[in-house]
């Protein structure tokens, strides 16, 4: 069943779940979920609801992928059998195993990892439930869950994606118009020091267009930060007052 | 004395701007100085540090930590002092410099599962931290119960001029040994002292930066508020 | 080698306690952890339920959707319970394919909802010998604090007690999604899982982690509402007397009769 152009939209640019172009979903940040787990943290943004949870820095095995100068980031995302419309196959997808390594590779720049050679942090993510946008979701628990459990970091990654639905630039796209609509374009960046660590593009834009879309996501990337900041001094400063 | 300058703060935060001097949990971007870990900054005279609310341990040569036997390789014992580092106690430190023991005259001193008090004698990250039992106070802990607590509590456990642990020692009858590996050995002889004494220790380690924590356990332990008022911030 | 002698400590320690009728956590030789059931967790799935059990935690998602029969099963529907210990749940977890114990964990969970018959599978057909509706019973162990049988067992349970089942009609042969109308799924009785391990002489129920890593032997006995036992799982290096097997079947019973009340009042 394909939705229309109008479905997708409305003429005032309302979305089809009523959202403004520029809304964000619901986020929400709890911090600390685990027992076993160094750090752990668990996300609903919009339908998504995500668990990440941090071990390390620890042993690495087998000894020889241990770096004998530097910690290693090892990430793991992986989606529910029930997490998703048709139930899914538990095995890694080669999807889940590609979003595995951009997200490794978009938290390597925050992580301090010289601090800790022949040691490894491992990140493990769940998708419990996934609604559009999942990976960005995906690393801010676990950004958030490397700070919960005390790995040095330059900075948190905070990740949003902007798209092209109907003909305008939205930001925070959802399932539907992620299927149905025109671009989808995850950015994470780390917000204090100001460098994009994941881009991804899937769709047709216009330079114009993938010039506002990457501001719109950014923009929305800054927005995730002060939940994902809240979320930090709510668990560790209780009511956050200095 | 200068005021201490404190804050909250999350990695990737800006605690200050200046010709600072940066020290633990922070670095220098530009002229900007910034916290890599959940918790309270300080700025005293030029430098800056963040004191970290979690983590695990991160050995620091002279910290006295409670290590347990895991092992002997040989001509030494191997140590799990709660990191990501396994601790190396050498033979020779024990048995002197001439004597080569075996690996049972090694099990005979100090057995697998043993509880010692150490000293982290070296630490400097290319090698695993090496230890010492040489000092007075150091050695096998014979008796007691190991709590375990987050090692970012460790000072709140001691307090200010160790007030906090001498409320639990007088009150208790007990003796605590405290690692700043998180790892604290209580003996006592009153099992109603030992019960009270594990459970001021676990309640510091779950309420460390919470106002009031001294008031609440000196009321757990029924010690009568007035006494003992230092702390370090309430 | 170390780690089995630290165990054995370990092993002393809670002998010691069990002398005298207890266990670490203060609890009795039968006496269960505080057991927390949530339904209706995961929205987008047919159903769904986070249970913790002390300090396991599994989340369970149920998905219905129209299948091929087995062959020669053309009656039934189909009904496949899967467990998995997710890495973030213990730090010795390592992400792969299921080893041994994984599997034998889905295995068990699925033979006790299996043979007590919780749900009749004859009401599960579309059309018979060539569509009928698969029911997927998926476990994810989120925190893994001990004694994961019960805990995966009953929050597979909570799923399927709290799970809607969609309504397909017949078009040319084919299931056809009616939309916005949903039953309850044909369930015939609560199965209830104990699990019990011993320690010496000892046999104490839902263990923990720690117990588990110094038991001699575990058993797990699944019981449905009239009383009856209908699956059994000996697990562990070393055996049980006769004698010790029957008490804990009655054991078994007893527990599951009060598990069963807390089930009762899902439905």
């Amino acid at each position: 069943m394909v939705k229309t152009m109008t479905q997708l939209m409305t003429e005032d640019g309302i979305r089809c779940d009523g959202r403004r172009l520029d809304e964000l979903r619901n986020i929400s940040i709890k911090v600390g979920v685990l027992k076993n787990a160094d750090g752990s943290a668990y996300i609903e943004f919009g339908k998504n609801k995500i668990l990440a949870g941090v071990f390390g820095p620890r042993d690495v095995h087998p000894k020889h992928m241990a770096n004998p100068d530097s910690g290693i980031l090892r990430c793991r995302y992986h989606m529910s059998p029930f997490s998703v419309t048709e139930r899914k196959n538990p095995a890694p997808s080669r999807r889940e195993i590609e979003i595995s390594k951009v997200i490794k590779e978009a938290l390597q720049p925050a992580v301090i990892l010289k601090d800790y050679p022949r040691t490894v942090i491992d990140v493990f993510i769940e998708v419990l439930q996934a609604d559009g946008g999942s990976r960005c979701a995906a690393l801010d628990a676990a950004a958030v869950a490397l700070a919960d459990a005390g790995i040095p970091m330059r900075d948190l990654v905070s990740a949003c994606a902007a798209g092209k639905v109907a003909d305008r630039i939205v930001l925070d796209v959802n399932n539907e118009e992620d299927q149905e609509g025109q671009a989808d374009m995850p950015v994470a960046l780390m917000p204090n020091i100001g460098k994009v660590t994941l881009l991804q593009l899937d769709g047709m834009l216009k330079p114009e267009e993938f010039k506002t879309c990457m501001q719109t996501a950014l923009v929305g990337c800054k927005r995730v930060y002060e939940v994902q900041r809240k979320a930090l001094m709510e668990k560790y400063f209780q009511n956050g007052e200095q | 004395m200068m005021d201490v300058k404190r804050r909250y703060v999350i990695p990737g935060d800006v605690i200050a701007t200046g010709p600072l001097r940066p020290e633990q949990n922070v670095y220098q971007d530009g002229d900007r100085m910034i916290s890599t870990c959940v918790g309270i900054s300080e700025i005293f005279e030029n430098s800056v540090k963040v004191i970290p609310l979690t983590g695990g341990y991160m050995p620091k040569t002279n910290d006295l930590v409670i290590g347990k036997v895991i092992g002997t390789s040989p001509l030494s014992w191997e140590f799990d002092i709660n990191s990501c580092f396994v601790g190396f106690l050498p033979a020779q430190d024990v048995f002197g410099r001439d004597y080569s023991p075996t690996k049972d005259e090694l099990r005979q001193r100090l057995d697998i599962g043993d509880l010692v008090a150490t000293r982290i004698a070296n630490f400097d990250r290319s090698r695993d931290p090496l230890l010492t039992v040489q000092d007075r106070d150091l050695g096998k802990i014979e008796s007691g119960e190991l709590v375990e607590i987050s090692p970012s509590k460790v000072p709140r456990l001691i307090g200010k001029r160790g007030s906090m642990i001498q409320t639990i020692e007088m009150a208790t009858k007990a003796i605590i040994t405290i690692g700043q590996n998180g790892w604290i050995v209580i003996s006592c002889d009153d099992s109603e002292g030992l019960l009270k004494a594990v459970e001021a220790v676990k309640m510091i380690d779950a309420l460390a930066h919470t106002p009031n924590l001294t008031e609440r356990v000196k009321s757990m332990l029924g010690v009568p508020d007035g006494e003992n008022n230092d702390t370090i911030n309430d | 080698m170390n780690s089995q002698i630290l165990d054995q400590l370990k092993r002393d320690k809670i002998l010691d306690l069990l002398k005298t009728g207890k266990r670490i956590d203060g609890r009795t030789l039968d006496e269960q952890r505080p057991l927390i059931i949530e339904t209706g967790v995961i929205p987008k799935a047919n159903g769904s339920a986070r249970v913790k059990l002390g300090n396991t935690e599994i989340i369970t998602g149920v998905k219905i959707q129209p299948d091929k029969p087995f062959p020669d099963l053309g009656d039934k529907g189909i009904l496949i319970c899967t467990a998995e210990i997710l890495p973030l749940a213990d730090p010795n977890a390592e992400p792969g394919p299921p080893n041994e114990e994984v599997i034998e964990l889905a295995r068990v969970v699925d033979r006790g909802i299996r043979e007590t018959e919780m749900i009749d599978l004859h009401q599960l057909v579309l059309i018979e010998d060539k569509s009928v509706i698969g029911m997927f019973i998926d476990s994810s162990v989120i925190d893994s604090g001990g004694n994961l049988f019960d805990a995966c067992s009953y929050a597979s349970v909570a799923g399927i007690l709290s799970c809607t089942v969609p309504k397909w009609e017949i078009k040319d042969d084919a299931p056809v999604l009616v939309e916005g109308i949903t039953s309850k799924p044909p369930i015939k009785t609560l199965p209830v899982s104990v699990t019990m391990a011993r320690i010496g002489d000892y046999i104490i129920v839902d263990p923990t982690k720690d117990e588990e890593s110094c038991m001699d032997g575990r058993i797990t006995i699944t019981t449905n509402s009239d009383g009856n036992i209908c699956a059994v799982q000996k697990g562990g290096s070393d055996g049980f007397t006769a004698e010790q097997l029957l008490q804990c079947a009655e054991t078994a019973l007893t527990v599951g009769r009060k598990i069963r009340k807390q089930f009762e009042q899902l439905m």
